[in-house]
């Protein structure tokens, strides 16, 4: 019997949706397996365990679902770090929350943050652009710390940027030496690393402590 | 650079034909002399091709082109693109890893020496363009051959920062964590790496004031940061 007409577009959807979120999965561990420039749309095809012209309903190229890869994560950091920050109300608090939620997701989907955080510098000049804008999505959660700093104003105009650039440097080193595992143990310090030319190192060292 | 035994061994007559387009009277220099020349215009040549074409669509007839050699003398010095952006790469690394550490050792005091080594960093760069590129932004683009490079080169920049900790009170000490300089280091690279993708190269020097501040704050605390940041 066929489903009620209603019914069968929901789970077309449903269907589309879940393929495209295998389709970006199967990327990531292949990425992660061959490296960037080796995976072939035939390697995501196949881990993915999808018809090549599912592949190509959903994507143009290779490099159009690296840069969907990319963009999905970043959208779903974004959304995790800044539901984490709203629970909590001072901005020392929100700086701590958001980064606990951001290292989680990294800890939590390896081969995700593999691929978005190590792979897309050395993917080509499209996905390195992508993931500078990217950094730049952070921007606001780290500006609102010159309201609470006395020095507010007079900060350097790039500090934000040094800020993230910084985060996600450390973060990078710790996935190339395959300690992403542990990564959620460098909350604090990049707790403190951030909020220091806010508030200064002392109440930077008691807010992340 | 160690001369190649089987070319100093070939006769004047053995020259290659580019050798021709050295200004006249040059013909007696000796060998070794030539080889070195055309490996750094090899590599000149390949920077000003990537900045033209990006690394991926350079290709090593835009090379020769650029460095006005023939393609037999590429491959008498390279075998393969890869090699020579990895000649080219550790060439403007060493240039800049000298040019750093001069300027660092100039100053007696820490926080002018780590203002004179991002100086000297940030003016190098702003002063060659298609060098900056190369290393800072193409360097990734190119590569497994070049990341592992890369990394070794920000990192070897950490112990100019931690010098800083030496003579500091011990709170000061107490609160830095094993990450401070790294991610002081990742940060002001990253910076500098984004204002080059955004084409903003010639004006680097601009960053210095931010950047030193950046970089002593959490050894000086934000106001004695602010004011070496100043050149004072």
């Amino acid at each position: 019997m066929r489903p009620p007409p209603g019914r069968q577009q929901l789970s077309r959807e449903f269907i589309t949706q879940h393929q495209r979120a295998r389709i970006i999965s199967a990327l990531a561990e292949e990425t992660v397996a061959r490296g960037y420039r080796a995976v072939t749309v035939a390697d995501i095809v196949r881990r993915a365990g999808i018809a090549r012209n599912t592949f190509y309903e959903n994507f143009s190229s290779k490099q159009d679902c690296f840069l969907a890869t990319q963009d999905d994560a970043v959208e779903e950091a974004l959304r995790r770090v800044v539901d984490a920050a709203t629970k909590v109300e001072s901005w020392q608090e929100r700086v701590d929350a958001g980064l606990a939620a951001f290292l989680h997701y990294v800890a939590s989907e390896p081969a995700l943050a593999r691929t978005c955080i190590v792979e897309a510098l050395s993917a080509g000049p499209a996905s390195l652009a992508r993931y500078e804008e990217s950094l730049q999505s952070f921007i606001p959660l780290f500006r609102i710390g010159r309201k609470v700093s006395k020095r507010g104003e007079e900060l350097p105009e790039t500090l934000e940027e040094t800020i993230i650039g910084g985060i996600f440097w450390v973060i990078y080193q710790r996935i190339i030496r395959d300690e992403t595992g542990q990564i959620e143990r460098l909350l604090p310090e990049l707790v403190e690393f951030a909020l220091t030319p806010y508030i200064g190192a002392e109440a930077a060292k008691r807010a992340s402590a | 650079m160690a001369a190649d035994p089987k070319a100093s061994a070939q006769s004047a007559t053995d020259y290659p034909p580019e050798l021709s387009r050295l200004p006249p009277g040059r013909h007696g220099l000796p060998r070794e002399f030539v080889v070195h020349n055309q490996r750094e215009r090899l590599i000149a040549g390949l920077a000003e091709a990537v900045a033209e074409n990006g690394y991926a669509s350079t290709t090593i007839a835009h090379i020769t082109r650029h460095a006005a050699v023939s393609r037999r003398t590429f491959y008498e010095h390279f075998s393969s693109k890869d090699e020579c952006f990895v000649s080219a790469y550790e060439t403007v690394m060493e240039q800049l890893r000298e040019r750093v550490d001069a300027a660092y050792q100039e100053q007696e005091e820490w926080p002018q020496a780590v203002r004179a080594g991002i100086g000297a960093m940030l003016g190098f760069l702003a002063a060659e363009p298609n060098l900056a590129r190369l290393s800072m932004v193409e360097a990734l683009v190119a590569g497994p051959v070049v990341v592992e490079r890369y990394d070794a080169a920000i990192r070897s920049l950490v112990p100019y920062l931690e010098a800083g900790r030496e003579g500091r009170p011990p709170e000061v000490l107490a609160r830095l964590s094993p990450t401070t300089e790294e991610a002081l280091v990742g940060g002001m690279v990253s910076l500098i790496s984004r204002r080059i993708i955004a084409g903003q190269t010639a004006e680097l020097e601009e960053l210095l004031p931010d950047l030193v501040e950046f970089a002593l704050t959490p050894y000086l605390g934000t106001a004695a940061a602010a004011k070496a940041a100043q050149g004072s």
